[in-house]
């Protein structure tokens, strides 16, 4: 039997059609950062005349200036440092979002497993204060934050930022441990209970291991929002040392003496991990997440 | 199923199934586990709203004196030409990313509902725009569109579809489009993978009974999986509608707000009046605004929809 033609064009027509739409500026980002700069500026446009090159990423990690910009004109001789500060960057994103992640654990799992499992005065009421305290849009409660972080002298610190970004994961990560937790067989707690054990150790020694994966994903999905957070990092962060990626590549890209070719391979270098996450993220976060069985 | 239908259906807070052994212990207990949360919550919420509501009424700015304003920065904002562009600004983005992103969204979803070679490598390539900061998207759409050296240009001129180079950034309502096209690719990935989701729940056997009735393909989509996949389209669309007008990270780096006012939403509004002009009364008193309008768009959505839909707000 032939099989019909949606089948053998529409479908995977549709798919690559997506397909390209979701990887085409990864794609171009990629590619340009590794071309001279004279490649992309000649109309028309010749990008592998030239050859393919290191300098641009040369430069970022060793500091030796592009051929590029030493025989170019004279706006091009000018070179900002700034893009030299994306490695720098992308290692204060990273503390920043792992200290989100390890702050939703330890505060989020024992909220959840207390509304999963518990009842308690106002259980109801602080339950629907923590998930709809995320309708509030992010951009009303800019200065009132900026005004506590400096409050807290914490301005510049990245302290600060990962507590801005757990208030904001918390409430997800609460929201489908619940769910989580009340997957798991409340019998097994019960015999515990009845052998002596208390919330806490039920918690440690039996939740916390079944519900791995949920804990994994949740994880993930902090680290992610945090890693990627532009307005808050923006606001709390001043100096170039403490900035985060998001913050850092959007100043470097506003930068006029920064070539469209050498952003491209800082811009590279800050989606890598996000490149190489995404099969776990899809796998632990994503899958998890929404069909409930890892 | 559990996850995805659980989580649009909404919360039954229903009663335990361990027994207490004592209310007055467990309540103590509880706050005990879950206080840190609360107090994190609480410190960043309820703090901050009050803050906005009382700010707003005062000209509030870190170079000039602090003084009791009444209602004046909602008069100033009200009456201000720039407040109603960045209002129409917003609406017509919204308009114009939500539709698409819930549409292509759903197309994804069933393309990939049923499993065929490579299904996974394409979800997780799919994934990709929404892994990265919306920040970084904005640059790299930036260097698609760049006016003089965009690989759209290129690209377009290559194929001879064009022989000048187009201003995609410089020109008004050609900005405003490149920011939906980045704004829709940052968003539909996320609304792909929640319907899809949904869509995996649904049993097998409805399937095999619409095909017994005579209903296959559309109609099926369409007495089955519409149906099924209705809670967590409300979700999706809501969510997307707070998106999409809190939207600012992808548009400070893609256009800055440019060219002139042409993409200026009001989260960036938000942002020029507090951080450019530091006049922070103002800014709170467009807070207040843009969360008083998002909390009546939401109220009037949710009074639309089934009741079992309205649980399950991410990010």
């Amino acid at each position: 039997m032939r099989r019909p033609v949606w089948e053998r064009i529409v479908f995977p027509g549709a798919v690559t059609a997506v397909m390209l739409f979701a990887l085409a500026p990864f794609l171009w980002v990629i590619l340009s950062g590794f071309l001279p700069e004279v490649a992309i500026l000649t109309v028309p446009p010749e990008w592998l005349k030239y050859g393919v090159i290191l300098d641009n990423y040369r430069y970022i990690v060793t500091g030796e200036v592009p051929r590029a910009y030493q025989v170019g004109g004279v706006l091009r001789r000018m070179i900002s440092e700034e893009v030299r500060a994306v490695p720098r960057a992308a290692l204060n994103s990273t503390l920043v979002a792992l200290g989100t992640l390890l702050l939703n654990w330890i505060l989020g799992a024992p909220a959840a497993y207390a509304y999963a499992r518990m009842r308690f005065a106002g259980r109801v009421a602080t339950f629907y204060f923590i998930t709809a305290s995320r309708l509030i849009p992010a951009a009303a409660l800019a200065i009132p934050y900026y005004l506590i972080i400096k409050q807290l002298g914490l301005l510049d610190h990245h302290l600060a930022l990962i507590l801005i970004h757990t208030a904001l994961t918390l409430p997800f990560t609460v929201l489908i441990l619940v769910l989580y937790f009340r997957t798991i067989p409340a019998e097994i707690e019960e015999s515990a209970q009845l052998d002596g054990a208390t919330r806490p150790m039920i918690l440690r020694r039996i939740v916390l291991p079944l519900a791995l994966p949920s804990l994994v994903g949740t994880g993930l999905f902090a680290f992610m929002l945090s890693y990627s957070e532009f307005l808050f990092s923006m606001l709390v962060l001043g100096s170039p040392q403490t900035r985060t990626l998001p913050v850092t590549l959007a100043s470097v890209s506003t930068n006029p003496d920064v070539t469209w070719t050498l952003l491209s391979a800082g811009t590279t270098l800050a989606v890598l991990p996000a490149l190489l996450l995404v099969w776990p993220i899809w796998r632990y976060m994503v899958r998890g997440l929404v069909t409930g069985a890892v | 199923m559990r996850g995805a239908l659980k989580m649009a259906r909404g919360f039954e807070l229903r009663p335990d199934r361990l027994r207490p052994a004592g209310w007055r212990t467990d309540t103590a207990m509880a706050y005990a586990l879950a206080g840190g949360a609360l107090a994190v919550v609480a410190l960043f919420t309820i703090y901050p709203v009050g803050y906005a509501l009382v700010g707003s009424l005062y000209t509030l700015s870190p170079i000039l004196p602090r003084s009791f304003a009444g209602l004046s920065n909602y008069g100033l904002i009200f009456g201000s030409p720039y407040f109603g562009f960045a209002l129409r600004t917003t609406a017509v983005l919204a308009l114009a990313t939500v539709p698409a992103v819930v549409l292509l969204g759903l197309l994804v979803a069933v393309l990939l509902s049923r499993p065929f070679r490579g299904a996974t490598l394409v979800k997780v390539v799919i994934l990709l725009p929404w892994t990265i900061p919306a920040a970084t998207g904005g640059v790299m759409w930036k260097g698609v569109f760049a006016d003089a050296w965009g690989a759209l240009n290129a690209t377009l001129y290559e194929l001879g579809l064009v022989h000048n180079y187009i201003a995609w950034l410089t020109t008004p309502r050609l900005a405003f489009l490149a920011t939906t096209i980045a704004q829709v690719w940052a968003q539909f990935p996320l609304a792909a993978v929640l319907l899809l989701a949904a869509m995996q729940a649904i049993p097998g056997e409805l399937y095999e009974a619409a095909a017994l009735d005579g209903a296959g393909g559309l109609r099926a989509f369409a007495a089955v999986t519409l149906p099924h996949i209705q809670p967590m389209l409300v979700v999706v669309t809501l969510f997307e509608i707070l998106v999409a007008l809190t939207a600012f990270d992808l548009i400070f780096a893609l256009t800055g707000g440019g060219p002139g006012t042409a993409t200026t939403v009001l989260s960036y509004f938000i942002w020029a009046e507090s951080f450019k002009m530091l006049s922070f009364g103002k800014g709170l008193a467009l807070a207040a605004i843009i969360a008083g309008l998002s909390l009546v768009l939401i109220a009037a959505l949710m009074r639309l929809m089934p009741r079992e839909a309205l649980v399950g707000e991410g990010r």
